[in-house]
């Protein structure tokens, strides 16, 4: 039993990393901790089923469609929300970014109706046994792209100017305005990059259930998976997200199914509590 | 930055009554307060019979429901707004109460004034706990450990529930304060407006204290406050526990005006709705609380009111309102949110601060 545990929570908390990573990238480049990060699962998961089962696109073409739709979802959001926000309270800007979450929610709830729907796609769902263990193809499947994502965003700042300047906006916005970077541009695209990995972390959310505002929750899941790794850290997102879905599948087959989120956001409150800055975040100083 | 909150702090500060104007318009308040209710119950206002529609569709019941989710309000905003500490997670406290409401009501069987006041000691202590973070983390981090408990209150909750329960939920007796049992709405009604009353005029009148002043200080500048002489760590608990004494009396007596509770009731959602109340109403303007909480009653009431003039028509708009009336609400609310946000941080109680000053410029 527990390798079979221990396989589908590395295989979920790879997609949890996947847009954990959306979400410690938008806070490091614009200090805002966005709650409506479960809602873009969601918005992901219904662009799915828009250009899938409702256009029949080819597989190819809805990838395409998603990841366009998402990334201006995530720059238009940028620039009408966020942006006119720089420098206010931060209740301010986690306030709007929930409220955004509840507008959004409703207006996919009028849209596609309050029933979950399934997502058809040419994705393999078929399952193979290896000494026991139940490796269900679509697992696999999302574990490697999600891992590819997280190889291509790791070459993209380590090797790109565009990487570079990102870094250096996350690092420092004065000096990277002074520099020349043209911050509010980076910023937007962090967030169309966050919204982007959201979306794709939807698309296999919705396929492994269904597509529906129910996904929020899991994607909220997002949030402790950061703050465990480390609010300021990328490679943190990502182990923290793996920890997040280990310890929920862990939590479900050993204890129960509904204590699952507790013993994460146990942890989440131990982790604030002992070492806030997270397993792979810098300690932050406060100055006068 | 430094602006906004000199104009958020200047809120709450004592006006002269300005001669005969306070003490009529006080009068009237309570004659207004006292005839509502009946204006509801008989659908009529002095004798000329109003129409659903003029009355907006709002019941007494609602009207009840809005002052119990009032003090959730108020609680929330003395605590964001006056000291300073933001909590996304304060439907805890509502949970905590209901708890503590089931624990002395339905299986002790206590009296009822009694029950109110072992929820508020409760409230008081799991605020204490709730606050305890705030002694290590700061900002950003705090909320977030407001968010986890959040969570694991509401799982203690469902936990308890179906220890000595079942799935329907927690049931409540029929309250009453001594011989007075409160069995109708119009009851409840004035209970409601006398403890909703005294709650506001106690928060107003604790902010002209050392304690009160102490937090305001607080939120505008920690540091300055710490070198004044306040131990901001003691009085951070303080708020707490003060704010979740009475966030825990509210869902107590949310449960016993349900008369039925379900662990599954209390959602992010539900802290979230108190949240956007006072951003709708006013950060720090405890009267803002009061404009909010009845935007968050009476927008249901004007939709439903929109949906059965347009429903009855065939037109698309008609059937939109009419099947997604819930999300229609949760769309309004939302955008309203972020309006507000963005081109009126004070919230309708900053509008209307700045409309009064331009005003009595030009009177002077």
């Amino acid at each position: 039993m527990l390798p079979q545990v221990l396989f589908s929570g590395l295989a979920l908390g790879s997609i949890y990393g996947l847009v954990a990573l959306g979400f410690a990238l938008v806070f490091k480049a614009t200090d805002v901790l966005n709650f409506a990060q479960g809602m873009f699962v969601v918005v992901g998961a219904f662009l799915a089923v828009t250009a899938g089962t409702q256009l029949h696109l080819p597989f190819a073409l809805t990838l395409m469609f998603i990841v366009v739709a998402a990334a201006l979802i995530g720059a238009a959001i940028q620039a009408l929300l966020i942006r006119p926000l720089t420098g206010r309270s931060m209740l301010s800007i986690i306030m709007v970014t929930i409220a955004l979450s509840i507008v959004l929610r409703a207006l996919i709830e009028i849209i596609f109706g309050p029933q979950p729907r399934a997502l058809t796609t040419p994705m393999p769902t078929g399952v193979f046994i290896v000494e026991g263990v139940r490796i269900s193809q679509l697992h696999m499947l999302a574990a490697g792209v999600s891992w590819l994502c997280l190889g291509l965003f790791a070459l993209f700042f380590r090797f790109t100017t565009f990487g570079l300047q990102m870094r250096a906006t996350a690092n420092g916005h004065e000096a990277a305005l002074v520099s020349g970077i043209n911050v509010d541009f980076v910023n937007r695209v962090a967030w169309a990059i966050g919204s982007v990995l959201a979306a794709i972390g939807g698309l296999f959310l919705a396929q492994l259930q269904l597509a529906s505002t129910e996904l929020e929750g899991i994607g909220l899941l997002a949030l402790p998976a950061v703050v465990i790794g480390g609010l300021q850290s990328i490679p943190g997102a990502i182990i923290g997200g793996l920890l997040v879905g280990l310890i929920e599948q862990l939590a479900s087959s050993y204890v129960s199914p509904r204590s699952a989120d507790i013993f994460v956001y146990t942890l989440l409150l131990l982790v604030l509590m002992v070492r806030p800055w997270g397993l792979f975040g810098q300690r932050e100083l406060g100055r006068v | 930055m430094s602006g906004e909150q000199a104009a958020v702090s200047a809120a709450p500060a004592v006006r002269p009554a300005r001669g005969w104007r306070a003490p009529v318009l006080l009068v009237l308040g309570v004659a207004a307060a006292c005839y509502l209710p009946f204006i509801l119950t008989e659908r009529a206002i002095f004798g000329v019979r109003l129409s659903n529609m003029q009355l907006l569709n709002i019941g007494l019941t609602q009207v009840n429901l809005m002052m119990i989710t009032l003090l959730g309000a108020l609680s929330l905003n003395y605590l964001t707004g006056i000291a300073g500490l933001i909590s996304i997670g304060h439907a805890a406290f509502y949970a905590m109460g209901a708890m503590a409401g089931a624990v002395f009501g339905t299986q002790l069987g206590l009296p009822f004034p009694v029950v109110l006041a072992g929820s508020a000691l409760v409230g008081a202590a799991t605020g204490v706990v709730a606050g305890l973070p705030s002694l290590r983390v700061r900002g950003l981090y705090f909320v977030l450990s407001t968010f986890a408990l959040h969570y694991i209150v509401v799982f203690m909750l469902s936990e308890y529930q179906f220890r000595f329960f079942d799935v329907v939920g927690i049931p409540f007796e029929e309250a009453t304060l001594g011989t007075f049992v409160l069995d109708t709405p119009l009851r409840w009604y004035f209970f409601l407006l006398v403890l909703c009353v005294l709650v506001y005029v106690g928060l107003r009148n604790s902010l002209r204290t050392r304690e009160g002043r102490a937090m305001m200080a607080m939120r505008d500048h920690e540091l300055a406050a710490s070198a004044a002489g306040i131990d901001v760590r003691i009085l951070r608990l303080k708020a707490f526990a003060c704010s979740s004494a009475i966030a825990a009396v509210a869902g107590t007596l949310y449960s016993y005006y349900m008369t039925n509770v379900n662990a599954e009731f209390f959602t992010i959602d539900f802290a979230i709705q108190f949240v956007a109340i006072i951003i709708i109403g006013g950060m720090g303007s405890l009267a803002g609380s009061l404009v909010g909480a009845a935007v968050w009653l009476l927008l249901p009431a004007v939709i439903t009111g929109f949906a059965a003039q347009i429903g009855s028509t065939d037109s698309a708009f008609g059937t939109l309102l009419t099947e997604s009336k819930p999300q229609l609400v949760n769309l309004i609310f939302g955008s309203l949110v972020i309006v507000l946000l963005i081109f009126a941080p004070g919230g309708i109680a900053g509008i209307g601060r700045s409309l009064r000053d331009r005003l009595s410029v030009r009177v002077r």
